[in-house]
């Protein structure tokens, strides 16, 4: 029996149907990129450009470039290194997570989330390799032989874990994503007219032939991958934290840290995909695909990921209070009311009290509300990183050595030029590959038939009002959202 | 393959074609495949496929994973040279978990995908052999082998027609 569920709306409204679903996707792909596509990409490319200049000079200059001194050795990159690895985090949710616990709103949005989620990485990466000051050596912290001119690396180190956890997860992610794109990159390559169309998306789509033999094997893999991927994006972030917990600074030196950064990756990734969904859904004119369903749905995550994080912020205060550890104390009264507090109470605004708005059904699905809403969460996540490492670094156990930091002018413009060589690959990607599952999401959509049945059914249910309420909410459909 | 020739009966709908494939493998007739846009649920039943063995194969490269990072680790931090880093122990399993953790997901990721891409023949650059180029837009196709002096193909005709149809044809195959 067909059902209309009476809370949630279609995933996809508009009435598609499949040959709709793959014009409309591939459009961007089959026609030259319009005004919007330009200016977006010109404007990534100059921003780009900044990142490359700003990095080179750190190159050649070294890293006296940066407003780093004795005592906060870590600030603006491994800051941006965390924003940015954490961004990644809601693309392998939304894809692996969701995936797991069957909500079907995921097939919009976890293809352009996990694009999101590589080019958040590599974004990440550069901020390593400049930070290592010489990176020419970044080998180094690969496990390689004595005779290599090192020793061995020491597995001790949570910095090695790290290295271990980012690159598995950028190329776990990447073969997920890859894999996701397969049937439609073969969508693509069946309707290309130019050759070079047909030659690339022909070698990239591996001889795909839609055989249900080869679905099967595809669903078994797409589960498994989602199951392994589901771990691993707890431990990435987990590691990440660990860099910091593992070692003796107090306001660091925390159990919470593993969840906590978790919680706040989630939390920051899905501000960036609602900051890219929101213009994408515009630009491409995708809003029957995105429905403000979807933004809804994304909207409820932010905001109890917002709180988690808000209420890992008092525990870590309450903790230190009732730890009786003077520096612990210390460390916590400095963040919140010492020379860098304007950064903890922009945190503290931006990331517990400024979602809490999601409350309301409103501002859930108005998308300039959205999007205003998610550039504050990032904001707000990119100042707890600043947080956690300048506040605690910069005065350490020894007043002598207390110093405060300042960013330069080539930290700020590497910060900036990170931003650039994201939108670059991902106006690339917008361009080049269908931004939308197309497969999952014809698995979706009524099909004629279901249409039909549904028609008939209500008709019945219509002219019989006698029939008992609990009859009525049979779920016997999966094409419904639920 | 006793037969390179298939009858292809194509289909605007999932549900159709599901019912048709059901009726003809029940009527004994040989399905080939099914070619769809997207996974028809249900229909890797109906067509009897086995549950892949992907799972296991996915497993045993888990194990390889978890096996290789243990020995590197091992061998690097407490038989080849031993390290002292603040006194703590060269040998140290715990803080050997992540590692071995990571190992083992990237070795089940590439692992299980190149045995997918192996037991599909999926090659980069291979030239697909599409059995109607609209499979992977929006119709479904069904294949089922005409073997000579047995397969009725009117009969056969007329089922797939009676299933909703949009199309039937012959095809031969090169093999």
């Amino acid at each position: 029996m067909s059902y209309e569920s009476p809370i949630r709306d279609l995933l996809v409204t508009g009435g598609k149907t499949y040959s709709d679903i793959t014009t409309e996707i591939t459009r961007p792909i089959e026609n030259k990129p319009s005004k919007a596509w330009w200016l977006g990409f010109g404007l990534s490319t100059i921003v780009l450009a900044i990142w490359i200049f700003s990095t080179t000079y750190t190159m050649v200059v070294g890293l006296g470039a940066w407003g780093l001194n004795k005592t906060v050795g870590w600030a603006f990159d491994i800051t941006n290194f965390v924003f940015w690895v954490g961004i990644g985090h809601a693309g392998t949710l939304i894809s692996a997570v969701l995936l797991l616990f069957r909500q079907k709103w995921r097939m919009s949005i976890n293809r352009s989330a996990e694009a999101m989620t590589i080019f958040a990485v590599i974004c990440a990466a550069s901020f390593i390799l400049s930070h290592m000051g010489r990176p020419w050596v970044a080998y180094w912290p690969i496990p390689l032989p004595n005779a290599f001119g090192s020793l061995w690396v020491n597995f001790n180190s949570p910095l090695v874990w790290d290295v271990f956890a980012i690159s598995t997860y950028f190329s776990v992610s990447l073969v997920f994503w890859y894999v996701g794109l397969i049937p439609d990159i073969a969508t693509v390559r069946d309707r290309a007219t130019s050759k070079a169309r047909k030659f690339w998306y022909g070698f990239f789509a591996m001889g795909w032939n839609g055989s249900t033999k080869v679905w099967h094997r595809y669903e078994v893999i797409s589960l498994i991958l989602a199951a392994i991927s589901t771990p691993l994006v707890l431990s990435v972030h987990s590691i990440v934290s660990m860099d910091f917990a593992t070692s003796l600074v107090p306001g660091w030196h925390t159990t919470i840290f593993p969840p906590y950064f978790v919680a706040g990756a989630i939390f920051s990734g899905f501000g960036m995909v609602l900051t890219l969904l929101v213009v994408a859904r515009e630009v491409l004119n995708y809003k029957d695909y995105i429905t403000s369903e979807h933004l809804d749905a994304m909207c409820r995550v932010v905001m109890l990921t917002g709180t988690l994080v808000g209420l890992a912020y008092i525990t870590e205060f309450f903790v230190a209070a009732y730890s009786g550890v003077e520096y612990e104390q210390y460390a916590f009264l400095n963040r919140a009311f010492g020379p860098y507090g304007w950064s903890y109470w922009i945190m503290m605004g931006c990331n517990l009290v400024a979602p809490q708005v999601f409350w309301s059904k409103w501002a859930r699905t108005t998308p300039w509300f959205i999007f205003i809403m998610s550039i504050i969460v990032n904001i707000g996540m990119w100042f707890e990183r600043f947080v956690i490492i300048v506040t605690s670094l910069h005065r350490d156990f020894l007043p002598s050595s207390w110093s405060m930091y300042t960013p330069t002018i080539v930290e700020f413009a590497i910060l900036l030029g990170s931003f650039g060589l994201f939108f670059f690959l991902f106006f690339l990607f917008m361009k080049f590959l269908p931004s939308i599952n197309m497969s999952e999401l014809k698995s979706i959509v009524k099909t004629k038939h279901a249409l039909e049945l549904e028609k008939h059914y209500t008709e019945l249910l219509n002219n019989n009002h006698k029939m008992p309420q609990h009859a009525h909410e049979t779920k016997g459909d999966s094409v419904h959202g639920h | 393959m006793d037969t390179n020739k298939v009858i292809l009966g194509i289909y605007n709908d999932p549900d159709h074609i599901y019912d048709a494939t059901k009726k003809l493998i029940h009527d004994g007739y040989r399905v080939r495949d099914v070619y769809s846009p997207f996974a028809i649920h249900g229909m890797d039943r109906v067509l009897g496929i086995k549950r892949s063995r992907l799972t296991v194969a996915a497993f045993c490269f888990a194990m390889t994973g978890i096996i290789l990072a243990l020995t590197l680790q091992t061998y690097a931090s407490y038989f080849d040279w031993q390290m002292n880093v603040g006194g703590k122990p060269s040998l140290h399993i715990p803080t050997y978990i992540p590692i071995t953790f990571e190992l083992a997901i990237l070795c089940t990721a590439f692992g299980m995908v190149g045995c997918f891409f192996a037991v599909n023949k999926m090659v980069w650059g291979k030239n697909a052999d599409i059995i109607d180029i609209r499979v992977t837009d929006d119709l479904f196709v069904v294949a089922i082998d005409i073997i000579p002096n047995k397969t009725d193909v009117a009969e056969l005709s007329s089922i797939l027609k009676n299933n909703g149809a949009i199309e039937i044809r012959e095809r031969e195959f090169e093999d």
